[in-house]
């Protein structure tokens, strides 16, 4: 059976640093930086983490209250963002409802907002009666992607990624297999995430979060440098339209690029740590699937959180394969961790690096640690053409996910 | 509470769980084909109902044969006096 070839034709983001791409692209040119003090948060006891990267919630109204009630803060963001990407990518609305277009949103978990009104409402009396009939459709792991599916009245294949930081990786692999395999014809792939003390805490209580910068909020998070001290939650939405690419070619269709490997894999180690083997595992067999080698890729998106010891191990594995050679850069620096929604949100940003052949540097580093030398640190704005980029994400619960994308060049 | 206090009460409910224009709650209103409630709108009209007047209604079987605003706030002046 001769595999389809699949292409990504819309983009759409929420995130820090503004509600569309053009803002988000806009605010990374400008080296900008989307982490802040967060009011309130220091009324949790042993909260050490106080800075997140905050996205603006605006124009939710616009989704009417039938549809917009079961939505949480992140499908909201998500909605939005689809939006985004169906006009980007021209997708008329008589497809939406067709079966041969789906919708896979990954994020960690449901609204963190909605989840803690229910347990702030269920826990104190132990009383059922003041529970809101919406509160489970925003808590549950598939808000996102059954919210878009329900607003859009999509008819296809509807499915939620759910693998913390590579679900929204894992949203686009899946996209990227049911398309090869035939199966539709485009989908709607991507994660959304949302900030909340809730999730920060999940991470600090791990001592992986970032607390020495609480009061200089923009000199953080600093994946790679010697100064780093963990990551900074963010959140928002990031979806990419993947669509066939021969549908897409008759169509006329603007193409980012074509989707060439993915691989996901767990460590099966450790549920927190993260280890170089496994990273390297994931990346070749993302190089394989694409049929490329290390030497074709002209850049790295890096996961890059500026944990001490995730970094360590992802800069290990990238020397590991590539050498020096070819250049990486994190971009959590300027958005914090959108944790599920983080790897759509990043290819979106490496996807116009490589329309415009420029790549932007890793925010904050400014001297690379000594566990983390010896690979292309990308530290100033570069003039690069990219021909070939890889996208990785690594999450807790020992889950690896790495994209291939290649430019299409006769569009 | 009088009865002026039980209807604005329950209009405020319906602005603010339900997003709809004050000029629209009048008492012949249908909840449902007028004002664009469905089933499980009537969980969070009970929920707000029950905050908005410290009543318990959950179980209420009468809340089966509301259909008009008006109703609603016959419903809860009666459940107002039985809880004198």
């Amino acid at each position: 059976m001769q595999l389809k070839r699949v292409v990504i034709t819309g983009v759409g983001a929420v995130s820090g640093l503004g509600t569309d791409v053009p803002s988000l692209i806009e605010g990374i040119e400008q080296g900008k930086s989307a982490v802040r003090y967060m009011e309130g948060w220091n009324q949790y006891n042993g909260l050490r983490c106080l800075v997140g990267a905050p996205a603006e919630l605006k124009n939710e109204k616009a989704i009417p209250r039938r549809s917009r009630r079961s939505m949480g803060r992140m499908s909201i963001f998500a909605v939005q963002a689809v939006q985004q990407a169906l006009v980007d990518a021209d997708i008329p609305r008589e497809m939406l409802p067709s079966g041969r277009l789906g919708c896979i949103i990954g994020s960690t978990m449901g609204s963190a907002q909605s989840l803690n009104e229910a347990f702030e409402t269920l826990l104190p009396e132990k009383d059922l009666t003041q529970l809101k009939s919406m509160k489970f459709f925003q808590c549950v792991s598939h808000s996102a992607a059954m919210n878009v599916a329900h607003y859009l009245g999509i008819a296809g294949y509807v499915m939620a990624t759910s693998a913390a930081c590579a679900s929204s990786l894992q949203a686009l692999g899946t996209g990227y297999d049911l398309i090869r395999l035939g199966a539709q014809d485009v989908v709607i792939c991507g994660g959304a995430e949302e900030l909340h003390p809730m999730v920060t805490g999940s991470f600090d209580v791990l001592f992986a979060t970032s607390s020495h910068y609480n009061h200089s909020p923009h000199q953080t998070p600093r994946p790679f440098d010697d100064k780093r001290d963990g990551l900074v939650c963010g959140e928002g939405s990031g979806i990419l339209i993947l669509e066939e690419y021969e549908r897409a070619l008759q169509r006329e269709a603007k193409i980012y690029a074509e989707i060439v490997g993915y691989n996901t894999c767990g460590n099966g180690i450790h549920v927190s740590q993260s280890y170089m083997e496994a990273m390297i595992s994931c990346i070749k067999e993302a190089l394989n699937n694409a049929a490329v080698e290390p030497h074709d890729i002209d850049y790295i998106n890096a996961h890059a959180t500026a944990t001490i010891q995730g970094d360590k191990e992802e800069a290990g594995a990238i020397r590991e394969i590539f050498g020096n050679s070819v250049p990486v850069s994190s971009l959590k620096g300027y958005i914090g961790h959108a944790l599920g929604a983080s790897g759509a949100i990043e290819l979106i940003i490496a996807l116009m690096m490589m329309k415009k052949g420029r790549l932007y540097p890793t925010l904050n580093l400014k001297n690379v640690g000594a566990e983390c030398n010896g690979i292309f640190h990308v530290t100033k704005p570069l003039k690069r053409d990219i021909n070939i980029l890889v996208k990785n994400c690594f999450a807790f619960g020992g889950i690896n996910a790495a994209l291939v994308c290649k430019k299409v060049n006769n569009t | 509470m009088t009865k002026q206090e039980i209807i604005t009460k329950v209009n405020e409910v319906f602005e603010e769980s339900f997003e709809i224009e004050k000029e629209k709650l009048q008492p012949q209103m249908n909840i449902f084909e007028d004002l664009g409630l469905d089933s499980l709108d009537i969980v969070d009209l009970v929920v707000a109902l029950q905050e908005k007047f410290g009543i318990k209604i959950r179980d209420d079987e009468r809340i089966r044969a509301i259909r008009s605003l008006g109703d609603i706030y016959q419903f809860t002046m009666t459940m107002q006096n039985k809880a004198k």
